[in-house]
């Protein structure tokens, strides 16, 4: 026969057990609780530090060849060349777009954008130098430059924006000489709109010059950064019929 | 006592009576898909083909940069043609028009386009590669309004603008961009016979009144600087 003494001590024993087990479950929920409240709040870790602002972007119409100005409220980061790299994403994003009149595949565009202040010189080495203060070095045209107007700047603080396009890109970019034409001019005149520092572009594909964008328009030339809306270009658009 | 002016010299002269035809793209390059049966390169080969034939009978001399699909540099057999290469064969005929032929499957007629570059004065003694186009703009404009005139003429829609297409900014004669779109929505209509010959005509009526306009730029005169290396001046 059990002593009452340990049916009380077995019954202790149960209800301690029950205990725990119903302890252990309300965790249990209350962790999963907190898991799904965690995945469900989509605040960004690091919120912003940038507010929206009114840009414009000049859109390409490939029907009617035309570029005109749109305004977007988009919160662009501080630095330059962020911004005229975050400029560039959002053109192209807009040209991803179903419906777009200027289609391009989605992705990213621009590998990096880097400004340089004009007017652009490199430096060589003059043996005949008889300067110390600076090592003999002087400054002289980038290689290939032989025209020294096309380098300087038009205003105190022009800078030269060099672009480098992702070659996947490039590659997929639609061939002929308007599309290809109407992409560019837009890059020129979203940049020229929103940062008009810039008054000279260039392109470099995968870090390197290339000849053409999809076989057509030249990548190698330094293009003038300025108004290519069609209001801008309309004398030198024509049509005969 | 006359101070000592640098020499200006005498405007390159032009052969009037030839025309440089450069039929683009062309062996593992094939310019864009037009339909599901046509790629740029054969399209703008055909048109060269047309047009050699209606210049020739109208006594022009024609210079093709490639005659077959795939293009070679002349005298290195199986040496590809560069961009480059194509300016360079142009450059060297000093010819009265060079005509840069493309083609594309949006839009309909004939997109004109001349160099983007601004024009300058006058040819200096060194040309720079990449801008060789811009003492020519002003005759290219002058082109560009006689080829719109016979397209107009010629009831074939035709939409002009400017446009950086390699090598264009390298070619040292009145240089035009011809982009040959289909006849209408049907994008194999490019390659319509009667289209082409009708694009062709015009292209060709054009080259007949343009030999007798034609002027080479003046050249800018050489200046000696005191290292003793020449370099182009302004005209005095």
């Amino acid at each position: 026969m059990i002593r009452r003494h340990q049916r009380i001590v077995f019954w202790c024993l149960v209800v301690c057990i029950v205990g725990m087990g119903a302890l252990l479950a309300l965790g249990r929920q209350r962790g999963r609780q907190r898991i799904e409240a965690l995945a469900a709040d989509q605040t960004p870790l690091d919120a912003p530090t940038a507010m929206a602002e009114t840009v414009t972007l000049e859109l390409a119409n490939d029907d009617e060849g035309t570029i005109m100005p749109v305004s977007r409220q988009i919160a662009l980061p501080p630095e330059p060349n962020a911004r005229a790299r975050a400029l560039i994403d959002h053109l192209i994003a807009e040209y991803a777009l179903p419906g777009s009149p200027h289609a391009l595949t989605p992705g990213a565009a621009v590998a990096e954008v880097f400004l340089l202040p004009l007017p652009l010189v490199g430096y060589t080495t003059d043996s005949s130098s008889t300067a110390s203060k600076d090592g003999g070095f002087r400054p002289t045209l980038p290689v290939g430059s032989d025209d020294p107007d096309q380098l300087r700047a038009k205003q105190p603080g022009g800078e030269l924006a060099v672009i480098d396009l992702h070659s996947a890109f490039v590659n997929q970019h639609p061939s002929g000489v308007e599309v290809e034409s109407l992409t560019l001019r837009s890059i020129l005149g979203t940049l020229h709109a929103n940062l008009p520092q810039i008054e000279q572009v260039r392109f470099l594909v995968d870090g390197q010059a290339r000849e053409t964008l999809a076989g057509h328009a030249d990548l190698l030339r330094t293009y003038p950064a300025a108004d290519t809306s069609t209001s801008g270009t309309a004398a030198n658009q024509g049509q005969s019929k | 006592m006359k101070p000592n002016l640098p020499p200006v010299p005498a405007p390159i002269p032009l052969n009037r009576k030839l025309i440089v035809l450069d039929p683009a793209h062309g062996g593992v390059d094939s310019g864009s898909r037009i339909s599901d049966s046509a790629v740029e390169k054969d399209v703008t080969l055909a048109l060269a083909f047309r047009l050699r034939s209606l210049l020739t009978a109208r006594g022009f001399t024609v210079v093709m940069t490639r005659e077959a699909d795939v293009p070679s540099v002349p005298g290195a057999a199986g040496a590809a043609l560069t961009l480059d290469d194509r300016a360079g064969i142009a450059n060297h005929e000093h010819a009265a028009a060079c005509l840069v032929l493309h083609a594309t499957g949006s839009g309909t007629g004939v997109h004109l386009y001349r160099s983007e570059l601004e024009g300058t004065a006058g040819q200096p003694t060194v040309v720079p590669w990449l801008t060789a186009q811009a003492p020519w703009i002003h005759e290219s404009q002058l082109l560009e309004k006689q080829v719109a005139m016979a397209f107009s003429r010629s009831g074939i829609a035709l939409v002009t603008s400017n446009a950086s297409v390699r090598p264009i900014d390298s070619l040292t004669c009145p240089a035009l961009v011809f982009e040959l779109a289909p006849a209408g929505d049907d994008a194999d209509s490019i390659n319509d016979t009667a289209y082409q010959q009708r694009v062709a005509l015009a292209i060709a009526g054009a080259m007949l009144f343009w030999q007798n306009e034609v002027q080479p730029p003046a050249r800018l005169a050489v200046t000696t600087n005191a290292a003793g290396n020449n370099a182009a001046g302004s005209r005095p």
